[in-house]
């Protein structure tokens, strides 16, 4: 399955700057570790510890959340994960 | 029922189809709580006051600093050390004397939000932290005002609008506390959010159009793209699902 990441404003200093990456994997969990393979600094970015999402990070999946559990939801090919951080500002 | 001065004043909008005499009488007999006069409080109270709303309620317990004048543009050099909320009931009623302005000077708690936002019909979030985000949250859905939520950061902001009971809240997704830091920001990004949360406002009072309920509207000045999100209201959710009130 091949999936589109989107990625963060904030997030993009570790992906050389990548708006989207291309990644694979049959769940949400399984393409953020081949993203994280592909972009080793996303890790820190994203997780608080293995399989523990940070909680600030929101995951939507074709423009819906993804929560609860979001790293178990099934992909599908050509499906869009977009990482989103959550803003505390005003 | 308007005056022939309110007819005048608002002519522009009573124009509107959607809006007409009957919803600017609807605006007019409304009461709103703003939460937060700083970045987003600032374009949000400006609007609504400029729209005619009955009653708007400011609640801001600091004092204005040099450094918020990059974006709360309801202050101004001359307010530095001033209360916030003195500094905009001033500039409010200058706008618009017809509409009463209520300044609050506290901070909001768990203890004395009900009494903050009593008697209001909509709750507009202008907080600059997500713990009292989520006390404004909850109170609204205990009390069933509408609340509408919106936060920035640098040039990217969101907006979602919470009706209790139907739709999904603020703390539907919630997966723990988020640590509070000093955050950038520019101050055309919460103008940009704060005039969609007044739109929502507007629209609820009235009665008009489509709210962004079940949807996350997620706005990057750098890209100028509006990103929109489904959202599920969380049956186990501890503020309008099954785990509320058994904190």
């Amino acid at each position: 399955m091949v999936v589109k990441v989107h990625i963060h404003t904030t997030h993009r200093q570790f992906t050389n700057g990548s708006e989207v990456v291309a990644v694979e994997g049959n769940t949400v969990g399984e393409c953020l570790s081949h993203l994280i393979k592909q972009f080793p600094g996303m890790e820190k970015a994203l997780f608080a510890k293995k399989d523990k999402l940070l909680n600030n990070v929101e995951v939507y999946l074709n423009h819906a959340s993804a929560y609860p559990n979001e790293l178990l939801k099934p992909v599908q090919d050509g499906d869009d994960i977009h990482l989103v951080v959550m803003l505390t500002g005003g | 029922m308007l005056t022939r001065s309110e007819r005048e004043r608002y002519d522009r909008q009573i124009m509107i189809g959607e809006i007409g005499q009957e919803g600017q009488g609807k605006l007019k007999r409304s009461r709103v709580v703003i939460a937060g006069t700083g970045g987003l409080g600032s374009p949000i109270a400006l609007y609504l006051t400029a729209a005619g709303i009955g009653t708007i309620r400011v609640i801001d317990h600091d004092q204005v600093a040099l450094s918020n004048l990059n974006r709360q543009i309801l202050h101004w050099e001359e307010d530095v050390g001033r209360k916030k909320v003195d500094s905009a009931r001033a500039k409010l009623r200058n706008l618009n004397s017809m509409v009463e302005i209520q300044a609050i000077a506290e901070t909001i708690t768990k203890e004395n939000v009900s009494e903050l936002v009593g008697g209001c019909d909509a709750i507009v979030d202008a907080m600059d932290n997500l713990p009292t985000r989520y006390i404004l949250n909850r109170c609204a859905i205990e009390k069933n005002i509408p609340f509408f939520h919106g936060a920035v950061n640098g040039f990217e902001g969101r907006v979602m609008t919470v009706l209790p009971g139907e739709t999904a809240c603020l703390r539907c997704m919630y997966r723990g506390l988020v640590p509070q830091e000093k955050f950038p920001v520019i101050g055309v990004a919460p103008a940009v959010i704060g005039s969609i949360q007044a739109t929502e406002v507007i629209k609820y009072l009235v009665g008009i159009g489509k709210l962004l309920t079940n949807r996350l509207l997620i706005y990057d000045g750098l890209r100028v793209t509006f990103s929109e999100f489904r959202l599920n209201k969380n049956p186990n959710c501890d503020h309008c699902g099954s785990l509320a009130g058994k904190e």
